[in-house]
């Protein structure tokens, strides 16, 4: 796979050298250095002396001839960084597999959460093996979805306290699966409705209040005048 | 002294009436009662508070008001004996929700400082304990020991001007009668803090768990209560597996638990292997941390919503210093999110952390993250004291608001519908405010004396 893409890279570097302009040519040699991290086109100004007309003409020229793209940077996504088209965006510059055209996949993210739990809560444990092969099977899904995502998925939806990650005793439940393999389970529920946890400050006015801090007794923000006190307590 | 603690208590005498209603019978809740609202009382007040609660009607017990009690010079119309004060007295002391009352002056022996080099290195170093206070040594000093504590005959060693006795000197019976009627006895606190703290326990464990694991705690808890040396154990004290089993099955419960059935729940519970001495011990500790745990992210997530709830069970998880990007990368949220949510989070003392700048290629510089426990457990403390001061606040300021209320006939109350309007709502107001409160000294119980 590396020998391809080398044997392309050469390729396309004689193709630019034919059918480039001089500026263009030290433009687009700047841009292809940089490789799959990409260059914004303040720093590649900064490292050539070519007039600001003829700079801006050479960057549009080679992206109308497909030699080079802009690539949204995630630390910065005013500042477009232009990339030499043969490389792929790394992952510092996308975010990763999660982000799409520099936003976070939010919608797919949960998408993949609450099938991940509707399984769940129908099997009584689940290695991800398990989980990615319902996904398979299912055919919910056009795109690809590594073992590595989906422990990520899994391993989010342990931290917002849904799931909890067990360990395989190879008894009962986890009959089938090896023992002191990594099992998810969802969290128990009462009467098919999962309890929330709701503590002691967390279901009083005080728990949630962002003023706390200046609440005193006689004070500006206090309990004798608090509007969070009025609503909870209009009955 | 001022023993905050006991100030502290007083709001939860009613729980710890609950607790020995459910244990013995309505003799001991009217003793212990007495006992709450007088502080101490000796035995001869016990009967006489006794016989006067039988003899007028209008003075009751447990009416909710715990202001001082006079008990001298009363009219006696039918008069308890002191010898069945005496027998309830004995129940309670047996069950040690009430004990002797200590030495009024201790001796306090002299502090000896280790100084020696031998001792000093890792391993002293880690297991380095704050000296106590001069506070924390009298109480310390004052406690009578086990058996004199709860029992109601022992000879103290003492004479009534505080005397010792000696050998050549045996008091005699008389002298003996005379001395108990005047030896002050006052609630156990300790005892009932640490019911108190078993019960979270079982209950955290049941909740966390299962029931069969809860069956097991409960019962290892109650065989060793009496061990335990004081309220806040590390972890429980050391049972054989035998012990464990005959303990459970007395228990209702446990009636039809099998061996194999309570090993699982024995390494549910955290002790796979057994100790050298073939016993289990518990680390409640740690249970108990897992509490605390529950209750501060409960407080983020309705505060600070999902994501950053999300962060914050991420770092309190991993106990260690972890990076901006990376905390992002873990629980998937936005990067340029996550920041601005961990930023919220440390401005309010529930995160720590540390600038640190590097210089490699080029200069770069990260924003560390970490869960300081012991810290924000003291602060979520001191939130939840100042949240408790403010439902009393409150109640007060409701109680005054509809006071006149309570002035107006019940007929007109019931003629008028805005008047049983008003009514119902102090009605569900107080029953609010009052149980939030309830549950918020659960909390901080668990903060401050678990």
């Amino acid at each position: 796979m590396n020998g391809g893409n080398k044997r392309k890279r050469q390729d396309m570097a004689l193709a630019v050298s034919d059918s480039l302009s001089n500026e263009e040519r030290i433009v687009y040699n700047i841009i292809r250095s940089k490789e799959n991290m990409g260059i914004w086109s303040g720093d590649i100004k900064r490292e050539t002396t070519i007039p600001e007309n003829i700079f801006k003409k050479a960057l549009k020229s080679l992206e109308a001839k497909q030699f080079i793209k802009q690539v949204v940077n995630i630390q910065n996504k005013a500042r477009k960084l232009f990339m030499a088209t043969e490389f792929q965006p790394s992952k510092e510059i996308t975010g990763g597999d999660w982000y799409s055209d520099g936003k976070l996949d939010i919608e797919f993210i949960d998408t993949l959460k609450q099938l991940s739990l509707g399984y769940l809560s129908r099997q009584k444990v689940a290695t991800v093996d398990m989980v990615l092969k319902f996904f398979k099977e299912s055919g919910a899904f056009t795109v690809d979805v590594s073992n590595q995502n989906l422990e990520e998925i899994l391993k989010t939806l342990v931290l917002d306290d849904k799931v909890s990650e067990v360990k395989s005793t190879g008894f009962d439940d986890f009959a089938g699966v090896p023992l002191g393999r990594v099992c998810y389970r969802i969290k128990s529920k009462v009467g098919g409705v999962r309890e929330e946890k709701v503590g002691a400050m967390a279901s009083i006015p005080c728990g949630v209040c962002p003023r706390i801090n200046f609440c005193t007794p006689d004070g500006v923000v206090s309990p004798k005048n608090c509007v969070y006190y009025d609503k909870w307590l209009d009955f | 002294m001022a023993l905050f603690d006991n100030i502290l208590h007083r709001p939860r005498f009613p729980k710890f009436l609950d607790i020995v209603s459910r244990k013995l019978d309505d003799e001991c809740v009217e003793l212990l009662d007495g006992l709450l609202r007088n502080g101490r009382l000796t035995l001869q007040q016990m009967a006489d508070r006794a016989s006067e609660g039988k003899g007028q009607s209008v003075v009751c017990f447990g009416s909710g008001n715990h202001q001082g009690y006079t008990v001298t010079g009363m009219v006696q119309e039918n008069p308890v004996a002191i010898d069945v004060v005496r027998e309830t007295l004995r129940k309670l002391l047996a069950a040690r929700y009430v004990e002797r009352c200590p030495a009024p002056e201790p001796v306090l022996f002299p502090v000896v400082e280790e100084t020696t080099t031998r001792k000093r290195g890792a391993r002293a170093a880690k297991i380095f304990q704050p000296p106590l206070t001069i506070e924390e040594r009298v109480l310390e000093a004052s406690v009578p020991g086990e058996s004199i504590r709860f029992s109601l005959t022992a000879d103290t060693g003492f004479n009534a001007d505080g005397e010792t006795n000696s050998d050549d000197c045996p008091m005699t019976s008389a002298e003996d009668v005379v001395k108990e009627e005047l030896t002050p006895w006052r609630a156990n606190f300790e005892e009932f803090m640490r019911h108190l703290r078993h019960k979270a326990l079982i209950e955290n464990v049941r909740t966390r768990l299962d029931e069969g694991a809860a069956t097991i705690l409960s019962a290892i808890l109650d065989a060793t209560r009496t061990a335990e040396k004081k309220v806040k154990v590390q972890n429980s004290v050391p049972l054989s597996l035998e012990a464990i089993f005959t303990e459970v099955v007395k228990s209702e419960n446990g009636r039809t638990m099998t061996i194999d059935r309570v090993k699982a729940s024995l390494v549910q519970l955290g002790c796979p292997s057994r100790m050298p001495d073939d016993s289990y011990t518990i680390d409640l500790k740690n249970i108990i941390e897992l509490a605390r745990n529950d209750e501060v992210e409960s407080i983020v997530l309705k505060r600070y919503g999902p994501y950053a709830y999300r962060m914050f069970r991420l770092l309190s998880k991993a106990n260690c210093f972890l990076e901006t990007d990376k905390i992002a990368e873990s629980t998937l949220v936005e990067k340029k999110e996550a920041p601005k949510l961990l930023y919220g989070l440390w401005k309010d003392n529930y995160l720590h952390m540390e600038k640190l700048q590097v210089m490699a290629s080029k200069q770069s510089r990260f924003v560390m993250w970490k869960v300081n426990k012991p810290l924000l457990w003291d602060y979520v403390l001191n939130e939840m004291y100042h949240a408790a001061l403010n439902l009393n606040l409150r109640l007060g300021l409701e109680q005054e608001k509809d006071g006149e209320l309570l002035s107006v006939p019940l007929d007109k109350i019931n003629e008028s519908k805005s008047l049983q309007k008003k009514f119902e709502r102090r009605r569900r107001v107080r029953l609010l405010l009052g149980s939030s409160l309830m549950k918020l000294d659960d909390a901080l119980m668990l903060f401050h004396d678990f």
